[in-house]
């Protein structure tokens, strides 16, 4: 199976928020890491045929998912950004309603749904009114009613946001499990969701995809530009202001341990560190968040 | 399908807002019937009687003239029921002491309480009128209309989230599944008209229901046009039955819940959000009687047929017949069909097409 973009692009006003796409994705979990307004949700709804596109294709195997139609969502499981659910339905009832839509009726129906919200560790609440759930339990309701046809293509679109450390790392555990033989897209800008579970990383930022690569790979492209450097902790926000710090750890010598992407050694004792992707993110996203290039042209402060 | 009408139906009335407007609805229902009934007044050979005793007094007075009405009858009435003296220099035919005798006084009567020399044919024609004990029923039918009128501001009340409503979020669950453009679109839109019928169904058995435990049979089969005078002026002027009253009533209101719900539809596919659904659906449905335009003119008959008018069934019903007798209101039956398909199939696919924002 082979879901392929063709010069995507979806535009509102002026504004390409997905910019004349390229991309194939085969089996497998893809991280979509972008920083907020990079287009992630867009390119998201796009593949689900939720918005039409301004220019380009979307193609199932060769052939148009417009064309495709209810064949294309039958293959489809979607989590949108900030689900939206019925507060006085119980958990059951969502999964049914659901399963109806998805043409799944009867004792099949509840079958799946018990079965799934076994799955998801929501059994003992099957009865409860969706209201009553936690942030977690309602993600873990949202994943369970995207499986309920077994779709071949699962686009997850910030799953983890607001959840606690330990309802990521379950939410994440119940992705990887989910994840055989389908093609899965989870879009996220919180880095180590994706670290552990994507078989690849695509970094969308201003509508465009620009890196893609396996987490190992990916971060080799700033290998030799993140350093390790120990500043007086009194001197740390100056450097924090100048430069680009992915981390910040305080000794208790009075000393802080600055993590810096920089092209050029920023000070004289800073060391060579392995990158992370959090690394990669800063890399790409900084000029976005700090108005700077991307640590591209990171200073050499002594 | 079915198992998505069930749940679209769930989901409609599960709504607290709804639960609400349908409650009021059932009070106010309640309130008109329970009134109408408490101002019942008849007096008769020195009798006087309100509530349930006016009730059973005046149909003792109409048993003893029930049948078709005639000249010999007339004369009975006017001699054992008109006021025999105008107190006060008040016009007799604007006196009321009892249903039978203000229906006699008010087409036999001169201003002193005198036969005005009419006979049933100068009034009524060739037709046979049946008379009997009608203020019942007539009046539960006029409470029934603003009952109906109520509702259909229910209906929409009940409809605006239909669509509307889904636009939170849940719209893109719904379109990104394999059934959410088509049955589901369908489904929506069947049980939003479904449940406009159920609930004009259900609100015309609790009047009806109602009215026949308060009033009983009596006068079912009795012509409309022999009712007091507060019950017949500006009223609808064919010689039907209470029977046939109610059955065009029922009918009106229906043809009329349907076309409310297909403006409700409509609506609650093109506003992003349910209460401005309501305003915009209430707008539309309030504005025909908003239009200046005099009764007798082509495009009151027009606009008499949208289905404000249909809910106050008296005013279409008083536009008048067609060829071959039919009454002109008759015509609420293929609006209503056109609201009904118009509904169904431009709010579904607005909601299909819509790009989840």
């Amino acid at each position: 199976m082979e879901l392929k973009t063709v010069e995507l692009t979806k535009q509102y006003g002026k504004k390409k928020a997905v910019n004349r796409m390229s991309i194939t994705l085969t089996e497998g979990v893809y991280g979509l890491l972008g920083a907020n307004g990079a287009g992630k949700t867009t390119l998201m709804r796009l593949l689900c045929g939720l918005q039409r596109p301004t220019g380009g294709r979307i193609l199932l195997d060769g052939q148009g998912i417009g064309r495709l139609g209810e064949e294309y969502r039958n293959l489809l499981g979607y989590l949108p950004q900030g689900f939206g659910y019925y507060p006085d339905f119980r958990a059951m009832d969502f999964l049914l309603y659901i399963a109806a839509l998805k043409g799944l009726e009867g004792k099949a129906a509840e079958r799946k749904a018990w079965g799934l919200l076994e799955e998801v560790g929501l059994s003992r609440e099957a009865k409860h009114r969706i209201k009553t759930f936690s942030g977690g339990m309602k993600q873990r309701l949202g994943i369970a009613q995207a499986m309920l046809n077994d779709p071949r293509i699962l686009i997850l679109d910030e799953p983890t946001t607001g959840l606690d450390p330990k309802e990521r790392v379950r939410f994440r555990n119940l992705i990887s499990a989910f994840s055989k033989g389908r093609i899965v897209i989870l879009s996220t800008h919180i880095v180590s969701d994706v670290e552990f579970i994507a078989e690849r990383i695509l970094v969308m930022k201003s509508g465009q995809i620009i890196h893609c690569g396996r987490p190992g790979e990916i971060t080799s492209e700033i290998r030799g530009q993140v350093w390790e450097c120990s500043v007086p902790a009194e001197h740390a926000d100056r450097y924090v202001a100048e430069l680009n710090v992915s981390n910040l750890r305080n000794e208790r010598d009075g000393r802080t341990v600055l993590r810096v992407i920089a092209g050029e050694k920023p000070m004289g004792d800073a060391k060579l560190v392995e990158p992370n992707l959090e690394d990669l993110y800063l890399y790409y996203f900084q000029e976005q968040s700090a108005g700077r290039d991307g640590g591209r042209k990171g200073g050499d402060i002594r | 399908m079915r198992k998505l009408i069930g749940f679209e139906l769930r989901k409609l009335f599960g709504r607290r807002l709804t639960q609400a407007a349908l409650l009021a609805a059932v009070l106010f229902s309640a309130l008109f019937t329970f009134s109408t009934y408490q101002n019942k007044y008849a007096s008769y050979g020195g009798r006087q009687a309100s509530g349930g005793e006016a009730v059973a007094l005046d149909k003792e007075i109409a048993a003893r003239y029930a049948g078709e009405l005639t000249d010999e009858k007339v004369q009975q009435m006017m001699d054992e029921l008109a006021p025999k003296s105008s107190p006060q220099g008040l016009n007799a035919i604007y006196l009321y002491q009892n249903a039978m005798q203000s229906a006699v006084t008010a087409r036999f009567s001169d201003m002193y309480g005198n036969w005005n020399g009419l006979r049933v044919a100068d009034v009524f024609g060739e037709e046979e009128i049946r008379i009997g004990y009608v203020d019942g029923w007539i009046g539960a039918s006029r409470d029934m209309e603003k009952s109906f009128l109520f509702l259909s501001f229910v209906i929409l009340i009940m409809l605006a989230p239909v669509y509307s409503g889904e636009y939170g979020g849940v719209d893109s669950l719904i379109l990104a599944s394999r059934y959410g453009r088509t049955k589901c679109a369908s489904a929506k839109a069947l049980a939003g008209i479904l449940a406009a019928v159920l609930v004009t169904v259900g609100m015309a058995a609790c009047n009806i229901g109602a009215a026949y435990l308060l009033y009983g049979s009596d006068g079912l089969d009795c012509s409309i046009l022999f009712a007091p005078l507060t019950l017949t002026e500006g009223y609808i002027p064919f010689n039907i039955t209470c029977v046939a009253l109610l059955g065009y009533q029922i009918l009106l209101s229906l043809t009329g819940a349907v076309c409310t719900a297909g403006i409700g539809l409509v609506l609650s596919a093109a506003c992003r959000n349910p209460m401005i659904a309501i305003v915009a659906s209430a707008a539309v449905h309030i504005v025909p009687t908003l239009v200046p335009v005099a009764e007798s003119s082509m495009l009151f008959r027009l606009l008499a047929l949208l289905p404000i008018y249909q809910m106050q069934f008296e005013t279409l019903m008083a536009v008048g017949q067609l060829a071959g007798g039919t009454p002109y209101a008759m015509l609420a039956l293929p609006v209503g069909a056109g609201f009904l398909a118009l509904g169904y199939t431009v709010s579904q696919r607005a909601f299909a097409v819509h790009q989840v924002g």
